[in-house]
């Protein structure tokens, strides 16, 4: 038990910013003095849009859990998909932010803040991050291109251009370390990423990313996140401490492995109540729950014949809780138990899946 | 010997900035594209000193030990304490060598790796290369939080003295050092930093610490940056708490070497870098070297090899026994000191 509950810890959400109280300077506010965030985009003196603020990605995403999760089984190469399944294994023993390293690139624009600093030459995305702070991107506006060989890093080397309205940042660069969600998918060293800004209004930011890795992926990846301005707000710090301490207490998970043939029966749609249900599909050695209609999504690791543990974190379902496949006395596959820190729940087998991956 | 050269990796030199060289804009430079480091310091569009740039410290390392200037009575005990401990113990307790970040120290080039500063209206960021480090300095007017949660970087507020940024600095935790000799802080520490422009391509830094609960006065420190005009901060991610397990501490009893044998090795040695030269004394059972920036103890580990703030120093003799010089082991390369006649 105290394996999950440390897992858990260790994926916690942060608390909101909670630095003094100080109104942001250079905000349009309507007479009551709230921040009008339908005021048109502030300009630089050069014309271009000014990105710079503090601002907020959507937080819930089910590709903080999954990036892959509209792939199709045939569209993640062999390699990834093996690697990915031994992070699975694992329950993050072996993640990044297990060892406070940086966490998943996408990550950082689908949940937390995140301070923009635009110049003229140079961009800079100070992420509040959950587990470092240390993760601070330069992006290059000066004209520059890619350098041709680049040592690899964490966060890769960025350079932008415009678009019209639009800032687009290419990345590149990284090193193979860092994974691209929380279940544990992996990229390679060819990964290049597409950044597109766009200012909307004062307080809306439309955001788009392309991960391009031909070595993972057979076909580019696109995630979108709205971000909004998070007015009179400042960035808290976020140091990660202590990881040796954390990381003794992640088992690792205890290695249980299942056929295909046996994940394959549990595979199906589960009614939890009348509108709600369960969707259980297979990924290679594991399977992976999808709640509707909150849209939480799991990956489940093994731990024996019936009790999957789960990874990641939604409104129903959090990082180290349990899935129980259920039997009847022939053997056969009738319901789930999710047994969740917000509560038991039971659901009943609706029909077999035909989405077996 | 192995624990100096592990100690010695723990605090290695980071390499310069590597980045692809790139002229960056806003810097003048002659008309064969050569930077006018002499010229006046550029200015931001609000009329300000623009202190934007990529800057590396200058003799960084005499800044391994800032309590130079200070008496050792002006040292509260329970401080000298705590930085006695910590010598002992090879810092393996210290914030860098588990990964955590600089507090205070950033400001003086910690480790002798550059910072990249960025000027905005509103709003100068600090990247510090160490460890990816960044620090906010508002310059819009507030003042600072009266009670502060305690952070590690602290919060800091900036204010134009002139042609000079002042930014105070509070909030700190008590967790991280004052240098990577290890003095100790409290949360009552206020940092005020003085950042002045002098020309395109200098920077002078003030810094001034206050803090009463561990040290008697405040006092201030130089500390001089180039402008690196075609480079930039390489990344540093800090992984693994790799050199920790190196670091074993002090096993048993410091060794000891007779006073008399100590005092042969005082004098003064030549150095390029410091005019009046490297200077070695006996302070009471003990040698300390002063390379221009105050004396810092020197350990012994055996008849003629001792350790400086982590790095190792060797007297030379010649075949009669006379002291004809020093060797300091850097991690970059051995650097001879001769001694002055």
């Amino acid at each position: 038990m105290s394996t999950k509950f440390f897992a858990a810890a260790l994926l916690a959400v942060p608390l909101t910013a909670q630095w003094i109280n100080y109104k942001t300077p250079g905000i349009p506010r309507n007479p009551d003095g709230k921040p009008n965030l339908s005021a048109p985009a502030p300009r630089t003196a050069e014309g271009k849009p000014d990105l710079s603020g503090i601002w907020r990605g959507p937080r819930t995403s089910v590709y903080t859990q999954n990036i892959a999760a509209d792939l199709k089984p045939n569209e993640i190469q062999p390699r990834a998909q093996a690697v990915y399944q031994e992070h699975v294994r694992n329950l993050g023993a072996d993640s990044p932010r297990a060892h406070c390293l940086p966490d998943p690139p996408p990550y950082y624009h689908l949940a937390g803040l995140a301070r923009i600093v635009q110049t003229p030459a140079l961009t800079l995305i100070v992420n509040e991050g959950v587990s470092n702070s240390g993760v601070t991107r330069t992006i290059f506006t000066d004209g520059r291109g890619l350098p041709e060989e680049m040592n690899p890093t964490w966060l890769g080397y960025s350079v932008g251009h415009w678009e019209g309205e639009t800032l687009v940042v290419t990345t590149a660069g990284f090193n193979d370390k860092t994974w691209l969600d929380f279940s544990g998918h992996p990229h390679s060293e060819a990964l290049r990423i597409t950044e597109r800004f766009h200012r909307r209004d004062f307080g809306h930011l439309d955001f788009e990313m392309t991960l391009d890795d031909s070595k993972t992926f057979t076909r580019p990846i696109t995630v979108k996140a709205n971000k909004t301005l998070a007015a009179d707000m400042e960035l808290m710090e976020t140091i990660c401490e202590n990881n040796d301490q954390i990381v003794s207490h992640l088992s690792g998970g205890n290695g249980f492995r299942l056929s295909r043939e046996a994940l394959g029966r549990y595979a199906g749609t589960y009614e939890v109540a009348p509108g709600h249900e369960a969707a259980i599909t297979m990924d290679g050695e594991s399977l992976v729950l999808r709640l509707s209609p909150s849209g939480d999504i799991q990956t489940l690791a093994p731990q024996s014949e019936t009790i999957f543990v789960g990874r990641g974190n939604g409104t129903e379902v959090l990082t180290g809780d349990q899935v129980e496949f259920l039997k009847n006395s022939s053997g056969a596959v009738t319901g789930l138990a999710l047994h969740a820190r917000n509560g038991e729940q039971k659901a009943a087998r609706k029909d077999t899946a035909r989405n077996v991956r | 010997m192995q624990k100096v050269a592990t100690i010695l990796c723990a605090m290695s030199l980071s390499l310069a900035a590597q980045w692809p060289n790139r002229p960056p804009p806003g810097i003048p430079r002659t008309a064969s594209g050569k930077v006018e480091i002499s010229a006046p310091p550029p200015r931001a569009a609000d009329g300000k000193p623009d202190l934007s740039g990529v800057w590396q410290v200058q003799n960084g390392n005499a800044l391994f030990y800032v309590t130079g200037s200070l008496r050792p009575d002006e040292i509260r005990p329970w401080a000298a304490a705590i930085y006695k401990q910590r010598e002992d113990e090879y810092r393996k307790d210290t914030d860098g060598i588990a990964c955590l970040p600089p507090g205070p120290k950033a400001g003086i080039g910690v480790g002798n790796t550059p910072m990249k500063i960025v000027q905005t209206p509103n709003l100068v960021l600090i990247l510090y290369e160490y460890q990816t480090i960044f620090r906010q300095i508002f310059t819009d007017g507030r003042g600072l939080p009266e009670d502060p949660n305690p952070t590690w970087m602290g919060y800091s507020v900036g204010r134009w003295d002139g042609d000079t940024l002042v930014v105070t600095t509070a909030g700190y935790n008590d967790r991280t050092t004052l240098d990577l000799a290890g003095h100790p802080h409290t949360e009552a520490l206020r940092m005020t930093e003085r950042y002045h422009r002098r020309d395109a391509g200098h920077l002078d830094l003030e810094v001034t610490f206050d803090d009463p609960k561990a040290y008697t006065r405040a006092w201030t420190l130089p500390a001089k940056f180039d402008l690196i005009p075609d480079g930039d901060l390489i990344e540093y991610i800090c992984e693994n708490e790799r050199d920790k397990p190196h670091l074993v501490g002090k096993s048993g009893e410091e060794f000891r070497v007779p006073v008399e044998v100590l005092a042969r090795y005082t004098g003064t040695y030549e150095s390029p870098a410091v005019a009046p030269g490297v200077v070695v004394s006996l302070e009471g059972n003990r040698l300390a070297i002063d390379s221009g920036t105050g004396k810092v103890p020197l350990i012994a580990h055996a008849e003629n090899s001792f350790t400086m703030e982590g790095t190792g120093v060797e007297f030379v003799k010649d075949v009669k026994g006379a002291v004809i010089g020093m060797t300091q082991h850097w991690t970059e390369s051995d650097r001879y000191f001769p001694r002055r006649k």
